[in-house]
C-alpha cells in the first residue's frame, strides 16, 4: 500500500542481482506502454468512444446535464483537503488539495514516489492521514466511513487479493462483503468476466492469474456493487492492448452515465487520450490541475509534465562511456 | 568471486535484520536455541572421551549420519531456507556455474544451521583426539563430512528446483514439515521409553544402527575415524574413497544443475488449477458479510497449506495421547476421554492468527466497509465448521473405546468451554495485534523468522486466556473425581461460560477492528523499517 517509492530505494543494494528474477516490478513503465503510445493502431471503436480532445468539452456539458437529474450539481465526487502523511522522516503527501467533479474521468499523474498511491490510499480509507480530510460525494471518509465506502469502488496497487479463490468466487466474496443481493452478484459477475475477457478463467484460482489478469479481476471486484465513484491505482499496468481497450470502453461508458473515475498512471499518453481532467502530482503536492487542455497549455502533456516535475533532458554529457562501449562492440 | 558472494550473503543478512526488530529478535532466539543444542552436544562429545572407543564410534557415526541426512531432508522440505543467494538471480550476469560454486558453497554455510554444524564438526575432532592416527583421521573426516552436508543440500535443491518451486509441492512440503515437527516431539517421547530396555540390549541396538548408518552415503565420511578406532583399516580405506567420490560426484552434479538453472531460471506457477463451483459451502452460511467471510475462510482451510498444517498439528497431540493411554495397560483411560479437550484448547489461536494470514488482501474487507463483528463472526463460524465435527468424532471414539460414560459431563463441558471460549479469546486477540505472515504457498522459512515471535506470543496469550475462561468448568471437572454430580454441572457451566466469552470476544474484537482497520492493514503488510 504505502511502499510506492521506498521499494526502489530498498532494493537498490541488490538490484544487480534481483534483475534476474522475472517478476515485473511495479513502478516500471508498464507493459501497457505500447498500447498507450499508439492508440490509433487498434482503430477507433464505432460510436466515437474516443472523441478528439476538442469534443471533450461537449461531452462534459452533456454529462453535467445528466448528473443534475439525480443529485445536486455543485458537490464534488471526491474532495481532498490538506491531506498529509509522513513515513518516518519522509513526507510522502504534503498538504494535498484536489477536487474531482461528478461525472469526470480524472487522471492523477506523477513520477515514481510522487505520493499517488499514498494519496489514493488515504482517499479510500485504507491509510489513515496525519492531517486533512477526504470526502466522497459529501461523506467524510474518515468520520463516516460506512457511507463513503459504500459509494466507492477501489482497485489498489501492490496489495494481494484473496488469491486462493477462483475469479468467480472472489467476485462473489466481494459482492457479499458489500451486501449485494446474490442474484445480482451472479448476473453481474458473469457479465464482468465476459466483458473483461476472463470467462474462460472464471474457475481458475486467482493465484495462477497473470499480472494483467489479476488487474482485471481486481477491476471487476471494484465494479461489482455498481459504485458511484471508482478509484483505480494504475489500472492499465501489465494489461494487454486488447483488454486495455476493453477497460477503457467500460470506464468511458461508466463516466458517460454519470459515474466518476479517478485513476493514477504515469503514462501521459494514456491520461491524455482517456481523461477529461488531470492533476500532476510530485513530492506529495498538486503542481497543476484542470482540464487536459488547460494543463498542457499548448505544449504536449509529456513536455508540460517534464517541465512541471523539473526534469532536464541533459544527458548529452553523462553516460559517455555507454555510447562509446556500444559503438566499439 | 568467493569473497564477493560471501559479502553479498552477509549484506543480505544484515539488511534483512535491519528491516525489522522482530527478525533480529528471532535470529537471536534461534541462535541461542541452536547454541544450547550445540553446547549440549559438545558436552556429550567431551564425555564420550571417557567411554570406550567402540561406544564413541557407534554414537558419533549414528549421530553425524543423522545430521547429514537432516541437511538433505530439511533443505528439500524447507526449500528456501538458504535462497537468499538464489542461483536463478545470477542468470542475467555473465558468470559460469564453476566460478559461482565455491562462493555459493561458502555462502550456504553462513547462517545458524551452518555455524551450528561447523561447531559440531569441531566437537567431533575433540572427541577423537585420543591418539595421533585417530586425530589425523578425524582431521580428514570432519571437513569431508561438513562439505558433504552442504553439497547434499545444494545439489538436491538445485536438482529439484523446478519441482520444489511448484505451488503444489510447496503446499505439500508445508504440511509435511508441520507433521515432521510434531513427529519429532513424539519421537522424543518414544526414545524416552527406550530407557526401559536393558543396557546391553540398548548397546546392541546402537551398534547395529551405527553399522547400517556407516554404510549409507550419509555416514561414509564420519565412519572413517570409527573404522580406525576399531582397527579396521580396510573398511576405513573404502569409506574414505567412497566419501571422496561422493563429494566429487556431488560437486559435479551441483555444477551441472547450477549451469542449467543459470540458463533457465525456474519460475513458479504455470499449472492452472480450476475449481469446482461448489455452492454447498455458500449454502452453509447466511447471505451476509459474515457468511461470506465464513465461506471464504472455509475454502482457505482446504486450499491454503497453512490452515491444513494447523489442523494436522492440532490433531496429532490428542490422537497420540489417546492411542498411548488406550494401548498402555497401566494408562489412565480418563486421559483418552479428556484428550479432545486438549485439542480444543488450541482452536482459538487459529482465529487469532487469521487476519495475519490474510495479509494485505484484507484491504477488501476495509474498502467494503465490513464491520468488525461480521469479520470476527465469519471466521469463528468457519473454524467451528472445521473443528466441531473433528471434536465430536474424537470424543465419540474416546467414549466408545473406554466406556467411561461417567466422564461425559466434565469431558464435554471442558471441550465446549475451551472451544467456544477459545474462539472468543482468539477473536479478540486476533484484532488486538497482527504481524506480516509469509503469504500462502511460500516457504515458512523464506522470510527469515519474521513473525516468529509475535506468533508465539499470540499463541500463548490466547491459550492462557482460554484456560482462564475455562477455570470454573475446570474446577467442577476436577471436583467431579470426588463429587460425581459436579461433573454434570460442568456441562451447562462450560456451555454457558464458553458462549459468553465467544459473544464478548466477537463484539469487543469487532469494535476494536472498527476503530483500527487501517492500522491492521499496515500491520499485516510487509513494510520497510
Amino acid at each position: 500500500m504505502v511502499e510506492d517509492q521506498p521499494s526502489s530505494a530498498r532494493t537498490s543494494h541488490i538490484c544487480h542481482i534481483t534483475a534476474g528474477s522475472h517478476r515485473p516490478s511495479r513502478g516500471d513503465v508498464p507493459a501497457g506502454g505500447p498500447l498507450n503510445r499508439c492508440p490509433e493502431d487498434h482503430g477507433t471503436p464505432p460510436g466515437g468512444s474516443r472523441p478528439p480532445t476538442g469534443a471533450r468539452g461537449g461531452r462534459a456539458r452533456e454529462l453535467d446535464g445528466s448528473v443534475t437529474v439525480f443529485t445536486e450539481p455543485m458537490t464534488s465526487a471526491l474532495s481532498l483537503i490538506g491531506l498529509t502523511k509522513s513515513f518516518g522522516a519522509k513526507r510522502a503527501v504534503d498538504g494535498l488539495h484536489l477536487e474531482v467533479r461528478r461525472g469526470c474521468m480524472f487522471g492523477l499523474v506523477g513520477p515514481n514516489g510522487a505520493g499517488k498511491t499514498t494519496t489514493l490510499s488515504m482517499a479510500t480509507g485504507l491509510l489513515r492521514p496525519d492531517a486533512g480530510t477526504a470526502r466522497v460525494l459529501d461523506h467524510d471518509v474518515w468520520s463516516d466511513p460506512a457511507a463513503a465506502k459504500a459509494l466507492m469502488g477501489v482497485l489498489p496497487d501492490g496489495v494481494r487479493l484473496f488469491d486462493r479463490l477462483s475469479g468467480r468466487e472472489l467476485l462473489r466474496y466481494v459482492g457479499l462483503l458489500r451486501r449485494v443481493p446474490p442474484a445480482d452478484i451472479e448476473l453481474r459477475s458473469g457479465e464482468l468476466l465476459e466483458a473483461l475477457g476472463l470467462r474462460e478463467d472464471g474457475d481458475t484460482l486467482v493465484v495462477e492469474y497473470s499480472a494483467g489478469m489479476t488487474k482485471k479481476i481486481g477491476l471487476a471486484c471494484a465494479l461489482i456493487h455498481a459504485p458511484r465513484l471508482l478509484v483505480l491505482d494504475e489500472p492499465f499496468e501489465a494489461v494487454d492492448p486488447v483488454s486495455g481497450e476493453g477497460i477503457r470502453s467500460i470506464l468511458r461508458g461508466y463516466a458517460r452515465s454519470g459515474g466518476t473515475v479517478v485513476l493514477s498512471s504515469h503514462v501521459m499518453e494514456l491520461v491524455e487520450s482517456l481523461c477529461d481532467e488531470l492533476a500532476v502530482v510530485a513530492r506529495g503536492q498538486v503542481l497543476a490541475a484542470g482540464t487536459v487542455d488547460a494543463v498542457r497549455a499548448g505544449s504536449t502533456l509529456q513536455q508540460r509534465f517534464l517541465d512541471l516535475v523539473g526534469f532536464q533532458a541533459d544527458t548529452s554529457e553523462g553516460l559517455a562511456w555507454l555510447r562509446s562501449s556500444s559503438a566499439s562492440s | 568471486m568467493v569473497a564477493l558472494l560471501v559479502r553479498l550473503k552477509l549484506t543480505l543478512l544484515r539488511n534483512s535484520l535491519r528491516r525489522s526488530v522482530w527478525r533480529t529478535v528471532g535470529l537471536v532466539i534461534g541462535g541461542l536455541y541452536a547454541l544450547g543444542l550445540v553446547g549440549g552436544a559438545l558436552a556429550g562429545l567431551v564425555g564420550l572421551r571417557y567411554t570406550s572407543l567402540a561406544t564413541t564410534a557407534d554414537v558419533t557415526v549414528l549421530a553425524y549420519a543423522a545430521l547429514t541426512a537432516g541437511w538433505l531432508v530439511f533443505s528439500l522440505l524447507v526449500f528456501g531456507v538458504d535462497e537468499t543467494v538464489d542461483p536463478a538471480k545470477f542468470a542475467l550476469l555473465p558468470v559460469r556455474a564453476r566460478e559461482l560454486q565455491p562462493g555459493l558453497l561458502l555462502a550456504a554455510a553462513i547462517g545458524v544451521p551452518g555455524v551450528a554444524t561447523g561447531l559440531l564438526g569441531l566437537g567431533l575432532l575433540v572427541a577423537w583426539t585420543r591418539s595421533v592416527p585417530l586425530t589425523l583421521a578425524a582431521l580428514v573426516a570432519v571437513p569431508l563430512g561438513l562439505v558433504t552436508c552442504l553439497l547434499l543440500a545444494r545439489s538436491a535443491t538445485a536438482a529439484f528446483s523446478a519441482f520444489l518451486s511448484s505451488r503444489r509441492f510447496r503446499d505439500l512440503a508445508f504440511v509435511a514439515l508441520a507433521l515432521v515437527g510434531a513427529a519429532l516431539g513424539i519421537a522424543g517421547n518414544l526414545l524416552g521409553s527406550l530407557g526401559r530396555l536393558a543396557p546391553d540390549q540398548l548397546r546392541g541396538l546402537l551398534s547395529g544402527a551405527a553399522q547400517v548408518a556407516a554404510w549409507t552415503p550419509f555416514g561414509w565420511a564420519w565412519a572413517l575415524p570409527a573404522d580406525l578406532a576399531r582397527g579396521r583399516w580396510g573398511a576405513g580405506a573404502v569409506h574414505l574413497l567412497l566419501a571422496l567420490a561422493l563429494v566429487a560426484g556431488l560437486w559435479r552434479a551441483w555444477g551441472h544443475f547450477l549451469a542449467a538453472r543459470l540458463v533457465e531460471p525456474v519460475e513458479g506457477g504455470g499449472e492452472a488449477t480450476t475449481v469446482h463451483r461448489s455452492g454447498w459451502i455458500e449454502r452453509l452460511y447466511p447471505v451476509s458479510p459474515a457468511g461470506g467471510v465464513a465461506a471464504r475462510t472455509l475454502r482457505y482451510w482446504r486450499r491454503d497449506p497453512r490452515y491444513l498444517a494447523g489442523v494436522a498439528g492440532f490433531l496429532i497431540a490428542p490422537v497420540v495421547v489417546m492411542l498411548v493411554s488406550l494401548t498402555d495397560p497401566e494408562g489412565h483411560p480418563w486421559m483418552a476421554v479428556l484428550a479432545p479437550a486438549l485439542m480444543s484448547m488450541l482452536v482459538g489461536s487459529s482465529v487469532a492468527q487469521d487476519l495475519s494470514y490474510d495479509g494485505s488482501a484484507v484491504w477488501a474487507h476495509i474498502s467494503a466497509g465490513v464491520d468488525g463483528a461480521s469479520d470476527r463472526l465469519g471466521r469463528v463460524l468457519s473454524t467451528l465448521t472445521v473443528y466441531l465435527p473433528l471434536l465430536a468424532v474424537l470424543l465419540g471414539a474416546a467414549f466408545l473405546l473406554t466406556g467411561r460414560w461417567d466422564l461425559l459431563g466434565p469431558a464435554v463441558g471442558l471441550t465446549l468451554v475451551l472451544t467456544l471460549g477459545g474462539l472468543g479469546v482468539g477473536a479478540f486477540v486476533g484484532s488486538l495485534w497482527q504481524w506480516p505472515a509469509p503469504p500462502p504457498g511460500s516457504s515458512p522459512f523464506q522470510k527469515g523468522s519474521s513473525g516468529g515471535l509475535p506468533v508465539l506470543l499470540s499463541f500463548f496469550v490466547t491459550m492462557a486466556a482460554t484456560v482462564l475462561v475455562a477455570l470454573p468448568t475446570l474446577a467442577l471437572a476436577v471436583a467431579s473425581f470426588w463429587l460425581p454430580w459436579a461433573g454434570w454441572v460442568a456441562l451447562p457451566v462450560g456451555l454457558a461460560s464458553g458462549l459468553l466469552a465467544l459473544r464478548l470476544g466477537i463484539t469487543h474484537g469487532g469494535r476494536l477492528l472498527d476503530r483500527r482497520w487501517p492500522e491492521v492493514l499496515s500491520a499485516v503488510s510487509e513494510r520497510v523499517g
